[in-house]
């Protein structure tokens, strides 16, 4: 077993250790979250480096890549402080490079290329959270053409996409897993509202409302097979959940090193506070949990370049670094004191963030759902 | 025109360990292209893209300075090939020595036009070697250039002075050291990265190549640059006006204001 880095990768993160030194310094990010905006520049910089085309197909002027490789880059741009900074992205050109038309895809890298975010994915409703199979908005086929009624919500990203990928169901048909359908819909669509939900976490990205009131689309608006939406947004969710544990282990990597560098040097009772015993117990478990974190990301990165099948690989692997991601930003925190619940502190934010990610592409409480199911049918 | 880019395989400033006492520990610093080459990389990139002409990377040292990685890393920002003088016999070299090593290895090459070189290493700093290495080819020397790009007949450089900007134009050929800020130099991404293997390598041992012998210095002693009476003094910020006060009176009695 090698741990080692390959020469591409090493050379790899040595240019992003550049690029986000130049384009996305802390002040940088700060500035971001204060002001609730999406990192555009830095989107932009890293498409211009080629880094935003990285994993896909060279037809579609992207470099192969491994996924493995992929999760040590969203792992690093995290770990600058940087929420859902890389990763998200590459997986949606995926959905519609594996199931779109080549008007979709072309119009999609297109917009990958300029630094947009090309759509936000739209599965949740106010009726229909982790029982995804819920859903209630209506897709009506008739005379070439599509209808949409519905309300989606909690969409991350729709103020800054161009698209809504829409998961909506045709109401004759019973079955969930053959109702539902992929669309792409554009946002400025009519019939198309959104509301803004003001949260406490992930303040880079806007969180909304979506009504559809009989929104009429062309049928070109379909993503891959009618009635095969269900099974498509489960393969999106398998690589998703993978880039959210990186993503998770980044940010708990940069809280724990500005809690291990504070308690260096924060001096109470005449000594750091790093040479309490009481401190030193937090910075090794944190220490701790993120080694397993990095050995569970990884592996499950190899197991896709492998081909191996994930089964509730994912699940268990996004369950663990959500949970053990925030305990390492938590304790962080305790360990700045009072400072670190001040705005101006960074492990603020890491901490704000990190809690996000408990509920983002599923809950802690859904993969048990999940993982467990499998675990007692492969021992039945 | 041909352009030839001397750089070095200098160790990574992230790896080195600075002591209490101000002595900077490379023992565990990983090699990297020093920090400040790129810039001339890249120079040189865009004034090949520029002419249609080719981009040579030179790098002379110890035999350490020859890895697959430290192919990779160079070829990666822009080269189009690379030639390479590695040899445990220059581990210690001096300044003088590695630019009589690097005009013997540009003569080899043959046909340069031009020597792009960075302002100075990141080891070492002396940003000595390009000045020597134009004295040893017999040709004309520039540090501080802060700008290059092509004219009719050679090239147009800018000089970043202290008394002020200059533009020359420069016909023969010419080493120019580049400033820091002359360009940005751009990241290499995983194309770059994947095709740098595939780029010609060309080692070329040093007994191949006319070196005059160039007698070294003998260091007597050194020192720590001095760092001054460090002192931390905290002032309590609960009222701006008699802590900016406070931070005024501070600076004054240390002699910063
Ligand atoms: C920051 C953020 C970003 C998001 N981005 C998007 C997005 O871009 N697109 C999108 O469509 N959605 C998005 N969501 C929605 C997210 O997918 C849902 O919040 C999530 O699926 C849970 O649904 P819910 O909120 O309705 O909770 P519910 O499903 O109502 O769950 C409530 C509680 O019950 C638990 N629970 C539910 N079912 C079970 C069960 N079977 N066993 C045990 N416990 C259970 C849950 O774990 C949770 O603790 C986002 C959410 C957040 C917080």
């Amino acid at each position: 077993m090698d741990f080692g880095l390959t020469d591409e990768q090493q050379l790899l993160l040595e240019s992003l250790d550049e690029l986000l030194e130049r384009e996305c310094p802390e002040s940088y990010i700060a500035e971001l979250d204060l002001n609730h905006q999406p990192p555009t520049t830095f989107r932009r910089a890293m498409n211009d480096a080629g880094f935003g085309s990285l994993g896909f197909p060279e037809e579609y002027g992207g470099t192969p890549s491994d996924a493995l490789t992929l999760v040590m880059l969203a792992e690093r741009v995290a770990r600058q402080g940087l929420n859902n900074g890389y990763g998200l992205e590459l997986l949606q050109a995926m959905d519609i490079l594996e199931f779109g038309s080549e008007e979709q895809k072309t119009e999609i890298l297109g917009l990958l290329a300029n630094g947009d975010v090309p759509f936000a994915l739209g599965f949740t409703e106010p009726g229909a959270g982790s029982d995804n199979s819920a859903m209630a908005t209506t897709a009506v086929h008739h005379d070439g053409m599509v209808t949409f009624n519905g309300t989606k919500t909690l969409i991350t990203n729709a103020l800054q996409s161009r698209y809504l990928l829409l998961m909506a169901k045709d109401p004759q048909v019973e079955d969930p897993r053959k109702s539902i359908s992929m669309y792409l819909v554009p946002m400025d669509a009519p019939g198309v509202t959104t509301n803004r939900l003001d949260k406490i976490v992930w303040h880079i990205s806007d969180s909304c409302e979506i009504f559809l009131d009989d929104v009429t689309l062309p049928e070109s608006s379909l993503v891959g097979v009618k009635g095969n939406g269900f099974k498509q947004l489960m393969r999106n969710f398998e690589l998703e959940r993978l880039v959210i544990a990186a993503n998770c282990l980044g940010l708990a990597q940069c809280a724990f090193d500005d809690a291990a560098t504070y308690a260096a040097q924060r001096v109470q009772f005449g000594k750091p506070i790093g040479s309490f015993q009481l401190i030193q117990l937090k910075l090794t478990d944190m220490a701790i949990k993120l080694e397993n974190i990095r050995n569970f990301v990884y592996k499950t990165a190899w197991m896709v370049d492998q081909e191996l099948p994930l089964k509730s690989q994912g699940a268990l692997c996004k369950r663990y670094s959500a949970m053990a991601a925030f305990e390492v930003a938590d304790e962080a925190m305790q360990i700045f004191g009072g400072v670190g619940v001040t705005v101006g502190t960074r492990v603020s934010r890491l901490w704000r963030d990190l809690r996000g990610h408990r509920f983002g592409g599923g809950t802690d409480e859904i993969m048990v759902h999940i993982a467990g199911r499998q675990i007692v049918k492969d021992h039945s | 025109m041909k352009i030839v880019v001397a750089y070095k395989w200098a160790p990574n400033p992230q790896d080195a360990e600075v002591a209490p006492d101000g002595s900077v520990d490379w023992s565990r610093a990983k090699g990297a292209v020093s920090e400040y080459d790129p810039v001339a990389f890249e120079a040189a990139r865009q004034l090949a893209d520029a002419t249609g002409g080719e981009v040579v990377g030179l790098t002379v040292g110890a035999a350490s300075v020859d890895s697959p990685l430290a192919r990779k890393a160079a070829l990666s920002r822009g080269l189009d090939r690379l030639v390479v003088v590695a040899d445990d016999r220059l581990a210690d070299a001096d300044g003088t020595r590695l630019a009589a090593v690097l005009a013997a290895a540009v003569r080899s090459i043959g046909d340069v036009d031009l020597v792009l070189a960075g302002d100075s290493s990141v080891d070492v700093a002396e940003g000595q070697v390009p000045m020597t290495l134009a004295g040893q080819l017999g040709w004309l020397g520039m540090a501080a250039v802060s700008g290059v790009t092509p004219s009719a007949d050679g090239v147009v450089v800018e000089r970043d002075l202290p008394g002020g900007i200059t533009t020359l134009a420069l016909t023969g050929p010419a080493v120019l050291a580049v400033t820091t800020d002359a360009v940005v130099p751009r990241v290499p991404g995983m194309k770059d990265i994947l095709g740098a293997a595939k780029k010609p390598v060309e080692v070329v041992p040093l007994d191949a190549l006319e070196v005059p012998d160039v007698v070294a210095a003998t260091t007597l002693s050194g020192s720590r640059p001095e760092t001054g009476n460090r002192r931390g003094v905290i002032i309590d910020g609960a009222d701006a006006s008699s802590a900016a006060a406070e931070l005024v009176a501070a600076l004054r009695t240390a002699r910063a204001l």
